[in-house]
Formats: C-alpha cells, structure tokens, sequence
C-alpha cells in the first residue's frame, strides 16, 4: 500500500487460487496464521510464555518459604553477579530491605500474579458474560412464555419484598410472585385487557392488605396501596427490554464509581489478601464484560442463521450455546487477554498500597510498596526489578490482545 | 466548494430532537444517581464497626455512645419503620437513615469528617481543585502529544515512526503508573535533583487561594516565582498520569484516523488532486475526531477520580488520596461524600460525551 491509501496492482501481482484445490483451513487455523505472521504478536506471545513459564517453574521446581527468607548482614545490596567475600551469594536484582533476593522474589511473586490475574478475569467473565449475554439475547429475541413468567414473577417476588418486610410476614412475597406468574399465565384470556389490569390491582388490593390486618389497619393501608401499584405492574407487558435494562443500569452504577476506589473500598470491606484482592478486581470489571459480551450478542443476533435457526423452531438455550457463543468468541478472547493485563496492573496497584498480599508473601505490587521508602537512600533496584516484571508481563499480554485481535478480527483482513 | 451563507441560529437547527434527547438522557441518570447513593449509603453501614464508637474510642461511657447515635441518627432504622407505622405515625415511617441521608444531600450537606471534625464539603472544596489541577494539565499533556502522534503514524502507516509511536504507546498503556511515578523520583528528585518529590508548592510561599488552582492564582497574584515553583511541582506527577491516556489517545487517533481514510470521500477528496495535506487536515481530521473526544471525555473522567495512585505517591493533596486515606482510617463522612461527588462528577461527564457526541455527529439518531 502506498502513501495515499490506494493499492496499485498489476496483474502479475494478482494471485489465482483455485479454490476446489485450496487446502482446507478452519477459521481458528487462519487466524493462527495470521497472528504468528506478525512481529509484535509473537513478540507478546514470547513475553507471555516466558513470563508464565518462570511462574510455574519456580513455583512447583524452586522452593521458597517467605516466612524464614531473611538476612540482615545482606540488607539493601545493589544487584551482583559475582561472589565476594562481603557478599557470598550472587544477587542479580539485588536484596531488599530485609536482605532477601529480589530475582527470587519477582519470580515468585509471578506465580501470585498470574493466579491472581486468572482468577479475577475469571470472575469477571463469567458474571459479566452471563448478564452480558442475557441483556443482549433477550433484547433482541422476545421472551417465551415460560421465560416470561419467571421474569415477571420474579419482578412480583421483588417488588413484594416491600410489603412482605413492611408487614413482617414472609408468605407475602410467595403471593406476589405467584401474582406475577399468573399475570402471564392468564394473559391469552379472553378477557379484555382493561378488566385483567383491574383484576390484578384487584388482587395485589387484597394479598398486600387483607394479611396485614392482622398487623395494624394502618399497616393494611399502606401494603394494600402497595399491593395495588405491584398488581398493576405486572400486567404490563414487560419483556426482555426491561430485563436487558435494568442489567444495564446495574452496571452503570458500578461504572459510576472509579474503579480502584471501589476495589480499595471492597477489600477494606472483605480485609487484605491475595484471595479478596481476586474478588475486587474481578467485581470492579463485570461492567466491562457484561458491555462487551452484550454488543457482540446484539451483532451477533442480527446474521441469517440465527434468524434460520429461530425458523426450524430451536429452543433459545440451543440457539445460545450453538451459535451466539461460538460467534462471538473473538472479541471476548481479545478482551480476556488485555483483561488479563490489567488484572495483573489492578492487583499490584492494590498490593502496593499495602491491601493486596499480606506480607511477607512475594507480590510484585507488595515489593514496590514495601521499598519506595528506601528511594531516598539510592537503592533503585528494589523498585525497578519488581516495577520492570509488572510492565513487561502487561506489555506481553497487551501485545498478544493486540496481535489476537488483528488475527481474529475479520474487518481488518484485506 | 463554494462559500455557504451563514444561517443564523444555525446551531439550534433541527433542536427540537436533540433538546428531547438531552432531556431524557439526563432523566434516565436519576435511576443511576440513586443506585449510586444507595450503594454508598450501604456500603457505610456495611463495613464492620460503629461510627459512634469509632468517634468517642473503644472505652467510651455506653449513654455517651448512645447519645452519639442519636445526634448522627444512627438508633433509626435503615430505610423505613416498620414500628411506627403500626402505630399509625406516618412520619416516622418515613423518618430513615437513608431518607436523613438523602434530604441532607438535597441540602449539600455532607456530613463531618469523623477524627478531624471538620465539614466534609468544606475540605472538599479544598482539596477538588487540587485534583482538578493535575487531571486537567494532565489531559492537556495527553491530547498535545497522544493527537498529533496518532495522526502522523495514520499518514505514514507502517513507517518507522508509526511502529515506534505505536509499540511506545503500547508500553505506555501497559504502564503501572504507580512505578512510572516512582522511577521519575528516583530519576529526578534523589539523582539529578532537579525536581521537588511531592506536595503541590513549597512551603516558603504563600499565595491568598482564589480559584484554588495554583497555576492561575499565582499568575493573578503576579507571583512568577511561585507559578514556576508550582509547575516544577506539577511535572512529574503530570507526566506519571498523563501517560495512559496519552497512549490510550494515540492509538485511538491512529485508528480512527485509518478507518476514515478509507472512506469514498477521501478517494474522491484525493481524486480531485487536492494535496496531502488538504485531504488529511480538512477531509478526514474533522470526522475521525468523534471518537477520538469521545475517549478523551471518558479519559478525563477516570482522571478526575481515579488519581488515587498519582496522589499517594506524589502526597498530592488531592481527592482521590483524601478518600483512600479516608477508606484505611474508616472516615466514613469523607468517603460518603467524596466517593459521591466524583461518582456524580464522573456520571455528568459521561453525560456531556454522549451529548456532545450526538451533537457533533449528525448521523446519530437520538434514539
């Protein structure tokens, strides 16, 4: 491609393929091909597999207990490669404020990384996903009957859960939502859809007042009230619009706050440790998936053969499993992949202000925190190693998104 | 292309969608505006440990505790009183916590700080523009150098200079900037020396605060002195949060700019033999920009509250550090009122992206 944009072609240039004779190759093959034609992905797939490799090596081959790992005599040694009669072991980050080893330690604190950063995308992807998932098919595909009753009696089942709290009595919520499970049973009714809404306020009337007379009549007012507006609601025709909606604005209360006050504020909340510093970052990025996973179900849902699949009557969770995941796996790989990323850069900005691992458990983030207040003495090393193994593995799994969403994204393939 | 008359009002043209469109987006925040002041109103009541104790210290006289609860509300109940409703007294059904807690909101009343006893709003006013300082020099740093970077590596694609602004940028995104911002100390406060290592203006100045923001009100005081000591404190901690949107902006810009080149108006643009330059500028700039201020909107946003890192390690007396130190102290006020006001601060901007972006983008329907 030249400067201006346009190809030039001559017609040597053109390659003719035959195509009854092109070898069979699947999507997941090209896309393999794709990727390990590019520099910069290979380079982030070298980055991670080194990473990954020195994680697991040394965690399963190369003991280390934190607890006993301490030496005074070798406090705050800057990196050596050789053996000295001062120093008698070789320190090629050099040790920290407790004379520990610092390359041991990074290398170490690879293994919590990486199990911190699988675990959070895990539980990102798999709430994120499903809600994700949900919001989008069901935005797109109206709901069946069945469907339907659940949803709507489980809106009557929460909604209910005011007058039942209010009047003390638990039975009130299995009413409402019993109430909103017949709205939908009784929808095809011959009646009109005037006389069923005021059948239903009806009902709501005398399930929310007539057991909290027993309470107090003024309770009874209030719950009948209550009952009515509940009873009313749920025969209008809610569908899958209100599902994907109310999903929605979950997570954009969660997008509303910054996402590392709201990690610090969760593990304030649950207390320090690699295991809640697992569940903060994978809490604070649902919204993330949940967007992505419903965006791509919404393209998705749009092509022929859903449209196919729908027509020769196959049941929604068939449709689901069978060809909205499989179609819309690449985006969310790419996003696995950079989410892996920034878990790692999340759990370590949460280690270095002292609320990810609990010491003396390596952890890259940990390590920075634990020796930035040495900076002012020149002991450079004891931040850049730990610093230096967090960027690089990030840069390796940002690369390898990059070079994946490249291969994987058919737009760009020309 | 000939001159085109200028219409007068020409900006309120076809309003009447776009005004219905702005009112309903701003209505459908207020389900998310309450979901957030419900989630920090829960979140304070959640977390283990009373707020009273918390105040008088562990071995305080049980009536003093109870007469603590009852001047902060915390003896009525969450939400609504069931109790008094049998009773029949309506107002002290509705008489909750979260109800005191959402009428004094109404009030811009924020509560005290917890320790120091001192209004929450009036620290914040403080400490917001110190926040609002560094986010904004910050975002200037970013689109100065992310735009013109991603521009340039779009009109020479695969060049030199694009693989090595975009693998740069990469590095950028993929910058613990807790670690940036410690090696820049390192680097310019304990070797060279040539840069202050925190705090926002040393100690020997005093500037009578106007706006709050140094830069001007040392400018308007006329004081060159202290605008030159409060720039070199800025740097560093500007560089340190200005590198991920920076990266982030680049790359944005890059693609965007990629994907508009490739448009028919651009062949024909050049079809026409309009130069280089023209094409680049006039033709694709102007419509590759949407997204590009999308992002930057939304960058600003995380900028304004999610300094936290950046103002720990530079102790730059700003917001987010406020709020964290408030979080491990269990300052609740301060992190009810904090938290809530970069929450809103964050929504409403996300709101004027979106705005603008219909605005500016006549293709989008305001659906």
């Amino acid at each position: 491609m030249n400067e201006d944009g346009m190809t030039e072609r001559n017609f040597e240039d053109i390659e003719v393929t035959d195509f009854a004779v092109r070898e069979h190759r699947s999507l997941w093959l090209d896309a393999w091909r794709r990727m390990i034609a590019s520099r910069t992905a290979m380079l982030g797939l070298v980055i991670v597999v080194v990473f990954v490799l020195l994680a697991v090596l040394s965690h399963f081959f190369w003991e280390y207990d934190p607890k006993i790992d301490l030496d005074y005599s070798l406090k705050l040694k800057p990196p050596t490669f050789i053996t000295t009669e001062e120093i008698p072991s070789v320190h090629p980050f050099g040790t920290d404020k407790l004379g520990r080893d610092i390359f041991r330690r990074v290398a170490h604190g690879g293994w919590n990384s990486l199990r911190v950063g699988i675990s959070a995308v895990g539980i990102s992807l798999l709430i994120g996903g499903v809600l994700g998932l949900i919001a989008g098919f069901y935005e797109s595909i109206p709901l069946d009957r069945i469907e339907r009753g659940f949803l709507v009696g489980f809106i009557g089942l929460a909604l209910g859960a005011i007058p039942a709290w209010i009047a003390d009595l638990w039975f009130i919520y299995v009413l409402f939502a019993a109430l909103g499970f017949a709205a939908v049973l009784l929808e095809r009714l011959p009646l009109s859809g005037k006389l069923l809404k005021i059948a239903f306020a009806l009902a709501g009337l005398l399930i929310g007042g007539l057991p909290s007379l027993f309470v107090s009549p003024y309770t009874a007012v209030v719950n009948g009230l209550l009952g009515l507006v509940i009873g009313f609601t749920v025969t209008m025709s809610l569908g899958g619009r209100l599902l994907s909606n109310i999903i929605m604005r979950m997570m954009d209360i969660i997008l509303a706050f910054p996402s590392i006050l709201l990690a610090i504020a969760i593990v304030a909340f649950l207390g320090p440790g690699l295991d809640k510093t697992m569940i903060a970052v994978g809490f604070v990025s649902i919204p993330t998936y949940a967007r992505l996973v419903r965006s791509t179900v919404l393209s998705v849902i749009q092509k022929e053969y859903i449209l196919a699949a729908q027509s020769i009557g196959e049941g929604h969770a068939r449709i689901i499993l069978r060809y909205i995941i499989p179609n819309s796996l690449s985006p969310i790989i790419v996003q696995t992949t950079m989410g892996l990323a920034s878990a790692i850069i999340w759990a370590a900005a949460l280690g270095f202000l002292g609320l990810g691992a609990i010491p003396p458990e390596p952890e890259w983030g940990a390590m920075l925190g634990d020796s930035y207040r040495f900076l002012s003495s020149g002991a450079w090393w004891a931040v850049l190693f730990p610093g230096l193994a967090i960027m690089l593995s990030v840069l390796g799994f940002n690369l390898l998104g990059d070079g994946l969403r490249d291969a994987l994204d058919p737009r760009i393939r020309s | 292309m000939g001159a085109e008359p200028i219409r007068p009002l020409f900006f309120l043209e076809g309003s009447v969608p776009l005004l219905r469109y702005i009112l309903r987006r701003v209505i459908s925040l207020i389900p998310t505006l309450l979901g957030v002041t419900f989630v920090i109103f829960m979140f304070t009541r959640l977390i283990p440990g009373d707020p009273a104790v918390a105040m008088l210290g562990e071995h305080a006289a049980e009536e003093n505790v109870e007469r603590i609860r009852e001047q902060l509300g915390l003896n009525r109940p969450l939400f609504l009183d069931r109790n008094a409703l049998q009773e029949g007294d309506f107002a002290s059904f509705f008489d909750s916590q979260y109800i005191r807690f959402l009428g004094r909101l109404f009030q811009g009343d924020l509560g005290e700080s917890i320790h120091r006893r001192i209004p929450v709003a009036e620290t914040l006013a403080l400490r917001f523009p110190a926040t609002v300082e560094l986010a904004l020099t910050s975002m200037i740093l970013a689109i100065l150098i992310g735009v013109p970077v991603g521009i340039a590596s779009a009109a020479r694609r695969n060049s030199a200079l694009d693989n090595v602004s975009m693998v740069g940028s990469l590095i950028g995104v993929s910058m613990p900037i807790f670690w940036l911002g410690l090696m820049e100390i390192i680097l310019f406060a304990v070797f060279l020396q040539w840069l202050p290592s925190g705090a926002r203006l040393s100690i020997s100045f005093d500037i009578e605060p106007i706006t709050h923001l140094l830069l001007v009100d040392t400018l308007i005081r006329g004081n060159l002195e202290a605008f030159y000591d409060a720039a070199k404190h800025l740097v560093m901690p500007t560089i340190a949060l200005a590198t991920i949107p920076m990266a982030i902006i680049a790359r944005m810009t890059r693609s965007s700019m990629l994907d508009t080149l490739q448009e028919d108006y651009i062949r024909t643009a050049h079809a026409k033999g309009l130069s280089e330059r023209v094409v680049l500028f006039r033709h694709a700039l102007k419509n590759a920009m949407l997204p590009v201020i999308t992002i930057i909107g939304l960058q600003t946003g995380n900028l304004l509250a999610g300094a936290v890192l950046t103002e720990t390690i530079f102790s730059w007396p700003g917001i987010g550090k406020w709020v964290y130190d408030a979080i491990l102290a269990r300052d609740y006020p301060i992190v009810q009122g904090g938290t809530l006001i970069i929450a809103i601060v964050f929504v409403f901007i996300n709101l004027l992206v979106d705005l603008s972006y219909a605005y500016l983008d006549p293709r989008i329907k305001y659906e």
